[in-house]
């Protein structure tokens, strides 16, 4: 390039500093309030876990170092907690994602009324997590709900549902994969459809199948956002909480206690401020670690466009 | 290598007739370029070759067989696209070997025919990277290579130069056109642009409105146009187009005083005896701006100017404007005289705008 | 396009796609409807075996919902008007708070590379990853502290903070698939940055920003947790004081599900409003970077 000249080098200071000042007061609205409201908490979190303190007797507090981990990384039940979180969020996010992408996939193409049927599809995800939860577990009620009844008018036996740990896990499942499917599938759908028509015209002129197609086009270039919304899922189902409160209570007995209805219950029912923090941070260094790795994932995938 | 015959093809969206009864035949190895205006159907024609559009009704053959209702993949065509359709997240190597890999190639032969289309190319020391560092003419290549690397019986492209530099286009045309040579693979070209379709055509297919308005090599094309819309639509600067009178013993140019004739300028009598009003075409290359000494016609010239060595005047007859080319030895001003290269004189009907010879219509 | 397939395998397939499709949908529609049914059923019937599809309606669920008729002296079922209003207020602020911090920031990490943007990515994500239910003493704490308690400004905070780490993540998305040559020929021909990104840019991304709000819209409004532990009286939101009516006498089925109607209403309303941008297209940057 040659040596710009003194009026063009002035343009691109000029276009410097101003892409600087929109860096700059783009996002200080987002950092201030973030920080605002996420420090003090984020802080407190962390420094109460390391005290046995509860909110109900906030004078009688004292500094137990990492005795609230000792005693929850020693519980036994805990670790029970942790495997049941880990399936739940497991089965939950992945039948999400296999069913949002596919239908995700059926509905890129336009058709009439599709809006309408999109719009209706969006439903289960606009209602309230614990209308929700009390909405199934009226559904699955084994004397009187519908499922079973559904289930029995066509021959199948009836399950109790809300009563046996193992169905329990699935009832749960069920109902959260029914209220956030949508989500995937609207970013699905858009991530579908932000892929140019010609690539996939080059795809058929060159002989692909639509499976290949599917597996070797449409699914790579729809990858960034398809991880996303994995990532997001994925930490939203952690912090699942309204819809256990309202379907099983954490029921049978305590076997479908997530980690958050654990921390719920020590902080809410029992008053130990102190213990319930430290579980949190637990369950957050989870969450981040898991975060990390995938968002690392993304960046990378993300770095051939 | 394969022929391609369209019989009748019409090509209906709805209301709108994007491509009207047309009927043509390929041969096998030609280089055929549809040309025209913007929505005169030339792509919709070739996406109907392709498979990629439906037609209406008509038929679509290859080598005599009726491929209507094959699918893209099923038709052994390659195409280049206009715009983006390199795979992004692909390398350009996987780009590229990627139709030999969807039809299941054994891996051998994907090497051998990648280092054959490699060297064709000079792409050797891009294969790693991705489409999006190379510039829009690389792209372009890397998606002819796709293309060809198949050994395909027919090419199709579609305005594939349009989206890159007009310095890097000129190379690539000569390429391409050195390329389908070598290979001998049938190859229909769409463009809007003619000189892009002169200089690579066997042959030329004007399209206008959906239907074909004209099928000739390049040169029949620009000596002997069909029409007024195939003589100014192709040609640069365009032909000009001037309102012939009829004066006793010859015709005269609009309202000038300039009249042409037989004698002068070797006029046909056809044309002086034709009860038809006419119309004069002749290309800006046939009329010269001359020395005032020379013979020639007193026409007001409206202005000169040059692009390079060539230099081109404008003068104005019957409120049209012509363009022609400044052949003075001494450059002055706007004087000189205008003369018309009788054998560059073509005539067409005033009203029905096509061409007439001798005493029957083209 | 239009190709055709003549294979009976394809034939097969296409009729498998449809019936999973069929079968999801039922999945998917099928409870809402239950739920609309339900609403309108008295309590014997909601237990009605097997469960009826015909009855008499019955308004005592939405008569305990709105407080009127039957359910008019019950001290739960008043002021569901006022917590109507706060709802809406806070859910449209906070929601459009969310949005255009969310946009702002997406905006500039998608267009700019600056020391510390994948922490701040990360960090902006990492706001979503605070369980409610483990800080919601200390955010009370916090509120009492800075006067914020049992406010609509508090509650409206809480709504930003919640969502605004969503919106830069999927507006950032958008914009990664906006080229930008876009706002380099505006900026050559002498406009500024500010007008490139308004006028021009943002036009572009709308069916991002439906979506964006779509989603915000639909946490805030349906935001419990911190609105319960927030509010005592003034600020209540809508689902909170509806959620309170079912304490008292147990589990009051009729007026759960009425609520759950009433609760979904404006939400479908907003969502059919922005139908038409939903369905835009995001590319992630797949058109390339320069």
């Amino acid at each position: 390039m040659t040596n710009p000249s003194h009026a063009e080098h002035q343009m691109q200071m000029k276009r410097q500093s101003s892409g600087r000042l929109m860096i700059f007061g783009f996002l200080s609205p987002s950092l201030v309030i973030l920080l605002f409201m996420v420090l003090y908490p984020f802080l407190s979190l962390v420094y109460y876990s390391f005290y046995n303190f509860s909110a109900l007797r906030q004078g009688a507090m004292k500094p137990v170092g990492l005795g609230n981990y000792r005693f929850l990384l020693s519980d036994h039940q805990l670790w029970e907690r942790f495997i049941f979180t880990g399936k739940f969020v497991f089965i939950c996010v992945a039948l999400q994602m296999l069913i949002g992408i596919f239908v995700g996939y059926q509905l890129q193409k336009n058709f009439r009324g599709r809006d309408v049927v999109f719009t209706l599809l969006m439903m289960p995800m606009m209602l309230s997590p614990i209308v929700v939860g009390f909405l199934w577990r009226y559904m699955l009620n084994s004397e009187w709900g519908i499922v079973n009844f559904l289930l029995s008018s066509v021959g199948l036996p009836k399950i109790d549902w809300l009563g046996q740990a193992n169905a329990a896990l699935w009832a749960a499942a069920a109902a959260d994969t029914w209220m956030w499917t949508p989500f995937i599938i609207l970013l699905a759908t858009a991530a579908f459809r932000g892929i140019p028509e010609t690539i996939h015209e080059a795809a058929e002129v060159d002989g692909a199948s639509p499976a290949y197609k599917f597996f070797r086009i449409t699914l790579p270039i729809s990858a960034p956002v398809l991880f996303i919304a994995l990532i997001l899922r994925l930490i939203d189902s952690f912090k699942q909480y309204d819809l256990f409160i309202a379907l099983t209570g954490g029921g049978p007995g305590s076997s479908t206690e997530t980690v958050s209805f654990a921390v719920a219950k020590t902080a809410f029912s029992y008053f130990y401020t102190g213990e319930a923090s430290a579980l949190a941070v637990i369950l957050l260094v989870i969450i981040i670690g898991l975060s990390m790795i995938l968002v690392r994932h993304l960046t990378h995938i993300s770095q051939r466009f | 290598m394969a022929e391609i015959e369209l019989r009748k093809l019409t090509i209906e969206f709805g209301a709108f007739k994007a491509v009207d009864d047309v009927s043509l035949t390929v041969k096998n190895g030609e280089f055929v370029v549809y040309l025209g205006p913007s929505g005169c159907g030339k792509t919709t024609t070739l996406r109907c070759i392709a498979g990629l559009t439906r037609a209406t009704s008509g038929d679509v053959l290859f080598d005599g067989q009726r491929v209507n209702d094959l699918t893209a993949s099923q038709r052994n065509i390659a195409m280049v696209f206009q715009f983006v359709s390199l795979y992004p997240h692909m390398t350009i190597r996987e780009n590229i070997v990627f139709p030999l890999k969807a039809r299941g190639v054994p891996s051998a032969e994907i090497t051998r025919k990648l280092d054959w289309v490699t060297g064709i190319f000079k792409l050797g020391d891009e294969l790693r990277r991705y489409p999006s560092a190379l510039p829009p003419g690389a792209r372009q290549k890397v998606a002819l290579a796709r293309a060809l690397i198949r050994d395909p019986a027919v090419l199709l492209l579609d305005e594939p130069l349009s989206a890159i530099d007009e310095q890097f286009r000129e190379e690539m045309r000569w390429e391409l056109g050195h390329l389908q040579r070598q290979l001998g693979v049938t190859t229909i070209y769409v463009t809007h642009d003619q000189r892009e379709a002169m200089s690579l055509a066997d042959r030329i297919v004007l399209m206008n409105n959906g239907n074909i308005v004209q099928v000739s090599t390049p040169n029949d094309m620009f000596f002997e146009p069909v029409d007024i819309f195939a003589g100014q639509f192709i040609g640069s600067p365009s032909m000009n187009l001037i309102e012939l009178a009829p004066v006793v013993g010859g015709l005269r140019l609009g309202t000038s005083n300039a009249v042409l004739t037989p004698q002068n300028h070797a006029v046909p009598e056809w044309a002086v005896a034709s009860r038809r009003p006419l119309r004069l075409g002749i290309r800006p290359h046939n009329v010269h701006l001359v020395d005032s000494d020379i013979p020639g016609f007193d026409i007001p010239v409206d202005s000169v100017f040059g692009i390079g060595r060539e230099k081109f005047f404008t003068f104005t007859i019957a409120d049209t404007i012509c363009q022609g080319v400044d052949q003075r030895s001494r450059p002055d001003g706007t004087s000189g005289k205008v003369r018309f290269d009788p054998a560059g004189l073509l005539f067409f009907d005033a009203e029905t705008g096509r061409r007439v010879t001798g005493e029957t219509v083209l | 396009m239009n190709s055709s397939r003549t294979s009976a395998f394809d034939h097969a397939g296409r009729w498998l796609i449809f019936a999973l499709l069929a079968i999801y949908t039922l999945y998917n529609i099928g409870p809402v409807f239950w739920l609309l049914l339900s609403s309108f059923k008295s309590r014997l019937d909601l237990f009605a075996m097997p469960p009826k599809l015909f009855f008499t309606p019955d308004l005592s669920g939405y008569e305990s919902v709105f407080g009127v008729g039957a359910a008019a002296n019950n001290a739960s079922s008043v002021g569901v008007l006022d917590s109507l209003i706060n709802s809406i207020i806070v859910s449209v602020s906070g929601t459009s708070l969310a949005v255009i911090f969310g946009t702002l920031a997406g905006y500039v990490c998608s267009r700019f590379n600056f020391v510390g943007k994948s922490d701040f990515m990360f960090f902006v994500l990492s706001t979503r990853m605070l369980p409610p239910v483990a800080v919601l003493v200390f955010y009370h704490m916090m509120f009492a502290r800075l006067g914020l308690a049992d406010t609509r400004f508090g509650l409206i905070l809480v709504s930003i903070f919640a969502n605004v780490g969503l919106a830069t993540w999927i507006m950032k998305g958008f914009f990664d698939g906006v080229p930008r040559e876009v706002e380099q020929i505006a900026l050559v021909n002498g406009y500024s940055r500010m007008y490139a990104f308004t006028r021009l840019v943002l036009p572009m991304v709308k069916g991002g920003i439906a979506a964006t709000a779509g989603f915000c819209f639909i946490f805030a409004w349906n935001e419990f947790a911190f609105s319960s532990i927030l509010t005592t009286t003034q600020a209540k939101t809508l689902p909170v004081k509806i959620s309170a009516a079912s304490g008292a006498t147990g589990l009051e089925w009729t007026q759960i599900c009425a609520a759950g109607v009433v609760l979904i209403i404006p939400v479908l309303v907003f969502f059919y409003l922005i139908r038409k941008h939903l369905l835009m297209g995001m590319t992630f940057g797949v058109l390339g970077r320069r």
